[in-house]
C-alpha cells in the first residue's frame, strides 16, 4: 500500500479531530493513530462512515500490557476498509481503573473482542452490553496476560477422589519452566555486572 | 379460562458434542423448538497460546501456530511467517514463496474437504465424510513427505520453509492434482442437488453483506453473501499476485451458498496448485541469512562457523527489530491475523492472533435466532468453527 | 492359563483366546466343533472376547488430535474393522478417547462424561497434551495430564500421533483386557 496515501490519511484525521487524536505514524506501511479515550467513539463512528475513510469493518480488538508505564495499557483497534483497501490502526491507552467507552453500538462485532480483552487484561469498557468472562475458566481469578501475571497461573486442577469432584489447588510443578536468559553480556547490557562497582575506586 | 404460564426452555448444547466441532457450549433459550436466543461459551479449549508466545522465541514459537487450527495448520504458520519477516525486512526466496503458496493452497483444500464433509455428517450424510477423507489422508501423505509430519509441519519458517520438496514429490501432487476433480464432483453428485440437503441448508442462517460487515465477517463466510473480498487478490503476500484464479462470490448468505462456495474454491485452489507446480523456479527455498535460516546439515560438518550459527539461531534465536504489525493472510477460514508487538528481544513483546472463526461464532445469536434447534447444527458447520483458533 | 501357539493340537475345548496365532485357534474351534459339536471355554474368556471385539469409543474429541482420531475412524485405517464404532453418548461407550488438549475449564465436564459411562470402561490418553500437559504444560489453563482428573489405561505418545499410532493403541488396550479382564472389573 501506497505510504504517502496512507500518511496524508493520517494528517487528515488530524486536522478533523485537532486534540483529539493524539499522534498519527505510518511504520512499515501501516498507519497507527493515537486517539485520546473520551472521542473514541466519535473517532470510529466518523472512520466507519465518512466516504474518504469507509473504514467498515472492525478486524480485531485487542490490548497489549506496558507495566512500566503510567497508562500501562493500550488497546488496539484494527479497522479494515473494502471499499478503499486499507487497514488502520487505533490505539487508545488506558489503566487498570479508567474506563475505555465501548464501541459496541459502532461495530457489532467490537462485542466479543472487548470481552476477550476485559477477561485477558481486565481492561474495562464502558456501557458494554454483556461485560462478562470469556476464554478462562468459570470463577478464573486474575487476568492471564498482564505482564505480571505468571506463565502457570495460580491453580491448577485434579479430581480427589474423597469429595468426588474435580478440586483446585494451588500450583505444584515438578520442573519449573526453565526460562533462560540469552541475552549475551556483549549485547545491549542495562544493568551493571558484578564487580563494576570495583572499577571506579 | 385459566391463564397458562409459559415459561422459555433453556438447553445446554454441549461442551461434548458430536456437532459442536470440539467444544463448545452453546446455552439455547427456546421456545417451543424455536430459539430466543443463543449464547456461545466459549473457551473449553483455551490453553494460554498468547502467553506462552511470550515465553518463548521466535522459533519456537511456530508450532504453536499449527496447533490453532489444526484442520489447515500451513495457513496460520504463513500468518506468523509473514508478520515476522515484515518486522525482520526480509523477503524468502521465489522458490520459497512458490512452495509456501503450493502448501497453502493445500492446506485451504484439507480444510474445505473437512468443512464441507464435516457439514454435510452434519446434516445427515455419512458418505462424503468416507470419500473426502481418503482424499485428505492423500494430501496429509504430501506434508509428510516434505516435512515428516501429518498434520503440524512446522514447515513454513520465517524467511521461506524449512527445506526443499524431497525428489518426485512435484510429480505426485500433479498427478493427484490431475485426479482430485473426480472428488470434488462425486461430493457434488452427493450434496448439491440433493433434496435433503437442500432443505436442512438452503435459507437456513442467512446473513445480508451489511450486517456480515458488522460482524467483521472473512473469507468464504463473507464471500457467500455477495462480496467479492479475497484477501489473496485484495492484497497479495508472496507470490499470491503472479496467480491466476477466481473469487467465487454467493447470492444469500446462506448455509447452502457457504457450501458452494467451498466447492468452487476447491476447484480454484487446484488451479493454483497446478500452476504452482507448472511455474516454480528452481534455487533456494530459505533466505541465505545465517541469522535467520540454519545452514545445511553438511555445512555444519565442516565448518565452524556455521556450527555456531546454528546453535545460536537454535538457543537463543534472533533479535527482531523494536515495531508491531498487523499481518494478514486469507486463511481458509478467513481473515486470520497476527498483531505482532516487539521491543528488540528474542521473544515476542505480544503477539495477538486474530482467529476469523471467533468473529462467525459471535454472529451464532444473529443467525440462529428465530430457526429451529436443528438448524443451530447446521449453521454451526457451515460456519465453519474450530475450537483451537478460537479458543486460543 | 490359555494354550501356547507352539501346541498345533487344541486338543480341549477351551480354545485360548489369547492365543496370538489366530489360525491355530480357529483350527482348534473349528476341531472341537467337528468332533464334539460344541466349544468349551470359560465365562470370563468369553466375555473379555465380546468386549475386545465391540470396544465402542466416546466421540470426545478436543482439539487437534481429534482430526486424527476422526482419520482413524473413516476409509483408510477404518477402526470399524476391529468393531470400534464411535458413539456420541456415554452411556453406550466402553472406552473413551482423550485425543486433545484438556483444559481446566473443561476438565469437571470431562469427569462428568467418564462418570456417566458405565463400568467397565477404558480410558485412552492420546496426544502429548492429554498425557502430560505437551506442549502447554506450561500454561496456566491446561491440566497437566489427563490422568489426574481420569484413570488411564493406554497413552498414546505424539503430537499428534498418527492414526496408525492411535490404531496400535487401540490393539493395545485390547490386549490389556484380555490379559487382565475379569468377569467383573
Amino acid at each position: 500500500m501506497d505510504e504517502q496515501a496512507l500518511r496524508e490519511l493520517g494528517e487528515t484525521l488530524q486536522a478533523i479531530f485537532a486534540e483529539h487524536v493524539l499522534a498519527a505514524a505510518v511504520d512499515r506501511g501501516e498507519l497507527t493513530v493515537t486517539v485520546a479515550p473520551e472521542s473514541l467513539v466519535r473517532v470510529l463512528s466518523f472512520l466507519r462512515d465518512d466516504v474518504n475513510f469507509h473504514f467498515r469493518q472492525l478486524m480485531d480488538v485487542c490490548g497489549v500490557d506496558h507495566p512500566e508505564r503510567e497508562k500501562r495499557f493500550d488497546v488496539v483497534y484494527n479497522l479494515l476498509s473494502l471499499t478503499h483497501n486499507r487497514r488502520i490502526r487505533v490505539k487508545v491507552m488506558t489503566d487498570e481503573h479508567e474506563p475505555v467507552p465501548s464501541v459496541t453500538g459502532v461495530f457489532n462485532s467490537a462485542n466479543w473482542w472487548e470481552r476477550e480483552t476485559w477477561d485477558m487484561f481486565g481492561i474495562m469498557f464502558a456501557d458494554h452490553p454483556d461485560l462478562r468472562r470469556m476464554l478462562c475458566d468459570y470463577g478464573f481469578e486474575g487476568h492471564p496476560l498482564r505482564k505480571d501475571f505468571p506463565l502457570t497461573g495460580y491453580v491448577e486442577v485434579r479430581y480427589d477422589n474423597e469429595r468426588k469432584r474435580v478440586v483446585y489447588e494451588p500450583v505444584k510443578l515438578e520442573q519449573e519452566f526453565r526460562n533462560f536468559d540469552f541475552l549475551s553480556p556483549w549485547e545491549g547490557i542495562q544493568a551493571s555486572l558484578p564487580g563494576d562497582e570495583k572499577a571506579g575506586s | 379460562m385459566a391463564e397458562t404460564q409459559i415459561k422459555n426452555l433453556t438447553i445446554n448444547f454441549g461442551p461434548q458434542h458430536p456437532s459442536a466441532h470440539g467444544v463448545l457450549r452453546l446455552v439455547l433459550e427456546m421456545d417451543g423448538e424455536v430459539i430466543e436466543r443463543a449464547d456461545p461459551h466459549v473457551g473449553l479449549l483455551h490453553r494460554g497460546t498468547e502467553k506462552l508466545i511470550e515465553y518463548k522465541n521466535y522459533v519456537q514459537a511456530v508450532p504453536y501456530f499449527d496447533r490453532l487450527d489444526y484442520v489447515a495448520p500451513q495457513n496460520q504458520e504463513h500468518a506468523f511467517a509473514l508478520a515476522v519477516e515484515k518486522l525482520l525486512g526480509i523477503t524468502p526466496p521465489l522458490r520459497g514463496q512458490y512452495i509456501r503458496v503450493l502448501y497453502a493452497e493445500i492446506g485451504r483444500i484439507l480444510n474445505h474437504l473437512f468443512t464441507v464433509c464435516a457439514y454435510a455428517m452434519d446434516i445427515g450424510a455419512m458418505t462424503p465424510m468416507l470419500w473426502g477423507f481418503e482424499e485428505r489422508e492423500r494430501l496429509m501423505e504430501f506434508c509428510e513427505r516434505v516435512c515428516g509430519a501429518r498434520l503440524h509441519m512446522n514447515y513454513f519458517r520465517p524467511g521461506g520453509v524449512s527445506q526443499d520438496l524431497p525428489a518426485g514429490l512435484a510429480d505426485d501432487i500433479a498427478a493427484w492434482a490431475d485426479e482430485f476433480p473426480r472428488c470434488i464432483d462425486d461430493l457434488e453428485a452427493l450434496l448439491t442437488e440433493n433434496r435433503i440437503f437442500k432443505q436442512r441448508s438452503v435459507d437456513v442462517g442467512a446473513i445480508s453483506a451489511e450486517d456480515a460487515f458488522d460482524r467483521g465477517f472473512s473469507g468464504p463466510c463473507l464471500r457467500a453473501s455477495g462480496v467479492p473480498w479475497d484477501l489473496r487478490k485484495a492484497q497479495p503476500y508472496d507470490v499470491y499476485d503472479r496467480m491466476d484464479f477466481d473469487v467465487p462470490v454467493g447470492k444469500h448468505g446462506d448455509c447452502y451458498d457457504r457450501y458452494l462456495v467451498r466447492m468452487v474454491e476447491l476447484r480454484e485452489s487446484l488451479k493454483i496448485i497446478k500452476q504452482c507446480l507448472n511455474e516454480m523456479p528452481a534455487g533456494p527455498v530459505k533466505v541465505d541469512d545465517r541469522k535467520v535460516a540454519p545452514p545445511k546439515r553438511g555445512e555444519m560438518k565442516g565448518s565452524m562457523e556455521a556450527l555456531i550459527h546454528h546453535f545460536k539461531l537454535f538457543t537463543e534465536g534472533y533479535h527482531v527489530p523494536a515495531g508491531e504489525t498487523y499481518t494478514v493472510v486469507e486463511a481458509p477460514k478467513g481473515e486470520f491475523g497476527v498483531y505482532l508487538v516487539s521491543d528488540g528481544s528474542n521473544r515476542p513483546y505480544r503477539c495477538k492472533i486474530r482467529p476469523p472463526g471467533f468473529a462467525h461464532l459471535q454472529a451464532m445469536d444473529f443467525l440462529t435466532r428465530g430457526h429451529m434447534l436443528a438448524d443451530v447444527v447446521a449453521v454451526l458447520g457451515s460456519l465453519d468453527i474450530v475450537f483451537g483458533e478460537i479458543d486460543r | 492359563m490359555g494354550i501356547a501357539p507352539t501346541q498345533p493340537e487344541m486338543a480341549s475345548g477351551e480354545a485360548a483366546l489369547e492365543a496370538r496365532d489366530v489360525d491355530a485357534l480357529w483350527r482348534g474351534v473349528t476341531n472341537a466343533i467337528e468332533d464334539r459339536g460344541f466349544v468349551l471355554t470359560q465365562v470370563d474368556k468369553l466375555v473379555n472376547w465380546a468386549r475386545t471385539g465391540s470396544l465402542w469409543p466416546m466421540t470426545f474429541g478436543l482439539a487437534c488430535c481429534a482430526i486424527e482420531m476422526m482419520h482413524c475412524y473413516v476409509s483408510r485405517y477404518d477402526l470399524d474393522r476391529f468393531g470400534v464404532v464411535p458413539r456420541p453418548s456415554p452411556r453406550q461407550s466402553d472406552v473413551i478417547i482423550v485425543a486433545g488438549t484438556l483444559t481446566n475449564k473443561m476438565a469437571p465436564a470431562f469427569r462428568r462424561v467418564y462418570d456417566q459411562m458405565a463400568e467397565p470402561r477404558y480410558v485412552i490418553s492420546m496426544g502429548s497434551c492429554a498425557n502430560g500437559g505437551g506442549y502447554y504444560h506450561y500454561s496456566y489453563s491446561v491440566v497437566r495430564g489427563c490422568d489426574r482428573v481420569v484413570p488411564v489405561d493406554i497413552y498414546v505418545p505424539g503430537c499428534p500421533p498418527t492414526a496408525e499410532a492411535l490404531l496400535y493403541g487401540i490393539l493395545q488396550l485390547q490386549r490389556k483386557i484380555k490379559r487382565t479382564g475379569t468377569l467383573w472389573r
